[in-house]
């Protein structure tokens, strides 16, 4: 049924956070024919956002562009279809363990904070909250008028049940890590619910992000089996509900009538499509109106259809080439330093797409990026050096030490996208300077086995993907469960630890400055870049902002045009 | 026939019948046993495929057997599918029952298949009759289609129509088709395509062509054809019979290429059936449903191989007298 939308003020905020990007585009490398995609400004003030870059000129097409779209756009029946590689295996947040679980959870579940455009938390499910002054209690007020997708209301019951759902050692959640800093929880109302943490935190709502469970579905026992039937029949709080699994694996959510703000999808269909080069087809067709990241041999044919947007957004991962430091040859720095000079990395990345070049384990983006720290530059002559310098001995073909020539194993992930580019181009560079490449490509559980348990390999080409809190420890510290190139430095361990517990944001952010200096001049691993993403909306969809991480988070305001 | 005669050969069916039911279980168990070594070998688990955090390694691993040598893996795993029991998935479906999870798309694979085994005889058979001059241009026109591998066929087909479709939509010239885009969209077209795919691909239809051509050609120069002709009786009866023993020969010998066949087209074609899960499953490393798709197909195979060798006997009275 087709009526105006009554949901203007969302309508007026995203009009004006793309007028805003329009604007900051101009930046970019894109030309204006593509000035309506996004294009998110660095700096730590508007870091993901772009609503504050709107100015003066702006305003006119704003209004404009306001009263367009209330009354041209209107809520349809038509469901919004977007693609994923592989469907979820199952809908409950306590097991979430992929992307595509964690953007579909977005659209069924709700935590009790959220983020705003800017990135910052706003409260979702909580109404109001407070700390207690030694900052080791947190008292959360539910909003009272929100309902399960069985018309249950949510109460601190809820609340207090999903905690310990998620801490329970039975239920072994893969969440359970995100509720490491909640000692306990306990309901001191029907809407009221005290949080105890282990340490003082400063900015709980940060991490008061886990999606709340329905207690009355698991008749109140927070020891929970994967096999729990809440698998394939979850219920939420959110702006979507599960309507139906289809047999080809498809999920279709519709609207939750009762939810208690305005949403303007009817509904949302998930189709799997394995094959990720066929999802832009599929756009291009108008079999699909979402993409949730475009390859980059993708880009320039939807960026020439007049019937797609694309959709810049920073994420917080980069790419890196890692050295097995468990491996006595790569102890040497010289070595490592050597193979890393030996790279032109921007020759790497220009066949992949376009991204900043980094120079340390952060985004550039980051209020943790070292922009002191000097770019390693391109330097065979320097390398040579620095090889010959670590023993060995160049023959006019190859490098050898003690008669053994020098060869490396490179590893990469294959689900990487592209990551078959680079490795090659890795390869030739290398070889060409006189060192020989043997490559392989990982599939995940390989990867996982050879990689991170059995530390059987030389190089490896990877990327780290972060949440907001930019976590390095588990990577960096000698101890780090993820640190599987056995970096080990005891400067940068101290700090990582300091940088941990400090809880004043601008000591943690001069601690981890200080890692990125120390880690960049260590060299255990050349650090490559970080990607521009793209996703891909059909022009029908609007209103569009994309969440960086979680992509759906404010999917409520998006509207689908007839 | 007296009576010890009918003991003796009820006696011989009797041990036949035995001997192949022993042949077809212990085939059943050499494929279980090998398919779950494989995956067990296979580097990672289904903790390292779906992503779960180290911290929750041991405690699942527990759960799962997967902290058991490889060996123990295998056996207890192979005895609870004797037992009948399927297990639950790890990975594809995690928690779910493996007969919930293959049940239907099995069913649907099976019917996919069973289409393409008729449609590949019918059509082998239905050109081998033509006369001479329009059977050599059907090979030459089929043949060379036929011989491309499933796989690039799929890709060719889809490709082609909906770049077809798309210019002829965006031309005006007709609506959006139900279809449209291949093979996103569930539509009969789809399921035709694959079982055309599946009954022509990889030379599947020019090998069953071929056959059933040779077998005529052959029966037809046959000294029995010259006595059948010289006593003024009817060729045809005598051809089908030699057409049918051909036929089946063939089926028994491709059976087994057309369920592979059709695993790599329920991936090309986003077809839900049980090859789609066999190939997420292997990737998972979900032994569990590896081991019960694997054991279908086979009891699926040796049902199909024991059929046929029964049709063979009742077709050709040379093998009745040798029996």
């Amino acid at each position: 049924m087709a009526s105006v939308t009554p949901w203007l003020p969302l309508s007026f905020i995203t009009t004006a956070s793309r007028l805003g990007c329009l604007r900051a585009d101009k930046r970019d490398s894109m030309a204006p024919a593509e000035g309506h995609a996004a294009r998110y400004a660095d700096g730590d003030s508007s870091r993901f956002g772009c609503l504050s870059a709107l100015n003066d000129r702006a305003k006119p097409m704003l209004i404009t562009s306001f009263l367009g779209f209330s009354l041209t756009l209107t809520a349809t029946a038509a469901p919004l279809r977007y693609a994923e590689d592989r469907a979820p295996s199952h809908l409950n947040p306590l097991f979430t363990t992929t992307m595509s679980e964690a953007r579909i959870n977005e659209l069924v579940f709700e935590g009790l904070f959220t983020d705003d455009t800017e990135l910052h938390a706003v409260p979702l499910l909580a109404d109001t909250f407070r700390s207690s002054p030694d900052r080791k209690t947190f008292t959360v007020d539910l909003r009272r008028d929100v309902v399960w997708h069985d018309d249950v209301p949510l109460t601190a019951k809820d609340v207090v049940f999903s905690v310990d759902a998620y801490k329970n050692a039975t239920t072994a959640s893969s969440e359970a890590g995100r509720l490491a800093f909640i000692a306990s929880a306990e309901a001191t109302g029907e809407y009221q619910v005290v949080f105890h943490f282990v340490a003082p935190e400063w900015v709980p709502e940060d991490k008061l992000r886990f999606k709340i469970l329905p207690a009355h579905r698991f008749d109140g026992n927070p020891a929970i089996a994967r096999a729990h039937p809440f698998r394939n029949q979850p219920i939420g709080t959110g702006p979507w509900r599960v309507g139906e699994f289809l047999g080809d694996n498809s999920i279709r959510l519709e609207q939750f009538a009762d939810y208690y703000q305005p949403s303007q999808l009817s509904e949302i269909t998930m189709r799997e499509v394995a094959d990720k080069n066929y999802q832009a087809k599929l756009l291009l067709y108008e079999s699909l109106e979402t993409l949730v990241q475009v390859l980059p041999r993708d880009l320039a044919a939807l960026q020439n259809d007049r019937k797609v947007d694309l959709y810049p957004y920073q994420t917080n991962s980069w790419w890196y080439l890692g050295f097995n430091e468990a491996q006595p040859r790569f102890r040497d720095p010289a070595v490592r330093e050597a193979l890393g000079g030996f790279l032109d990395v921007g020759r790497l990345l220009a066949p992949i797409g376009t991204g900043d070049l980094l120079t340390g384990p952060f985004v550039k983006s980051s209020p943790f990026y070292n922009h002191d720290v000097p770019a390693r530059p391109f330097n065979p002559d320097a390398s040579r050096a620095r090889l010959t310098s670590a023993g060995y001995a160049f023959d006019g073909r190859q490098w050898t030490k003690d008669g053994v020539p020098l060869t490396v194993r490179l590893a990469a992930v294959e689900n990487l996208e592209t990551a078959q580019d680079v490795v090659l181009q890795i390869q030739a560079q290398l070889q060409s300077q006189g060192i020989a490449v043997q490559t392989e490509f990982l599939g995940n559980a390989e990867w996982k086995q050879r990689v991170w348990r059995d530390r059987d390999f030389d190089l490896i080409l990877s990327q780290w993907t972060f949440d907001r809190n930019e976590d390095i420890f588990e990577q960096f510290h000698s101890g780090g469960s993820r640190n599987f190139v056995a970096f080990a430095n005891p400067k940068v361990d101290a700090l990582l630890v300091a940088a941990h517990s400090a809880q004043d944001p601008q000591q943690k952010k001069t601690l981890l400055r200080q890692v990125h200096a120390e880690i960049a001049a260590d060299a255990p691993m050349v650090f490559l870049w970080t990607l521009d993403n793209y996703s891909a909306m059909s022009t029908r969809v609007q209103n569009v902002i994309v969440h960086p991480f979680y992509f759906f988070t404010w999917a409520r305001g998006w509207q689908l045009a007839q | 026939m007296n009576e010890r005669d009918v003991k003796s050969l009820s006696l011989h069916w009797g041990v036949w019948l035995l001997g192949r039911a022993a042949t077809v279980a212990a085939v059943l168990l050499g494929a279980v046993v090998l398919v779950l070594a494989m995956v067990h070998l296979a580097p990672g688990d289904a903790l390292d495929a779906q992503g779960i955090p180290d911290s929750l390694r041991p405690v699942l691993a527990a759960e799962w057997h997967l902290d058991e040598p490889v060996w123990r893996r295998v056996i207890l795993q192979t005895l609870d599918l004797i037992g009948g029991d399927l297990g639950t998935s790890a990975a594809v479906r995690p928690g779910s029952p493996v007969w919930e999870v293959i049940s239907k798309p099995a069913l649907r694979s099976a019917g996919w298949l069973g289409a393409a085994f008729a449609l590949s005889l019918a059509l082998g058979a239905g050109l081998a009759v033509l006369p001479a001059r329009p059977r050599r241009f059907a090979r030459a026109a089929m043949g060379s289609i036929s011989l491309l591998p499933v796989f690039l066929l799929a890709h060719l087909a889809v490709h082609t129509l909906n770049e077809g479709a798309f210019t002829a939509i965006q031309a005006g010239w007709i609506a959006r088709p139900a279809w449209f885009a291949l093979p996103d969209q569930d539509s009969s077209l789809r399921t035709g395509l694959a079982v055309v795919l599946l009954a022509t691909g990889s030379a599947a239809w020019i090998e069953v062509f071929g056959a059933a051509e040779h077998a005529l050609t052959r029966a037809r120069r046959s000294p029995w054809a010259t006595a059948v002709r010289a006593r003024g009786e009817p060729l045809a009866p005598h051809l089908r019979r030699h057409l049918a023993l051909a036929l089946t020969t063939q089926a028994l010998h491709h059976a087994a290429f057309l369920m592979g066949g059709l695993v790599i087209l329920e991936k090309v074609l986003l077809l839900h059936g049980a090859g789609f899960i066999l190939w997420d499953a292997a990737l998972l490393r979900d032994s569990p449903v590896v081991a019960a798709i694997t054991l279908l197909a086979a009891t699926a195979l040796s049902l199909i191989r024991w059929g046929g060798d029964a049709l063979r006997v009742l077709l050709d009275p040379r093998l009745r007298r040798e029996r």
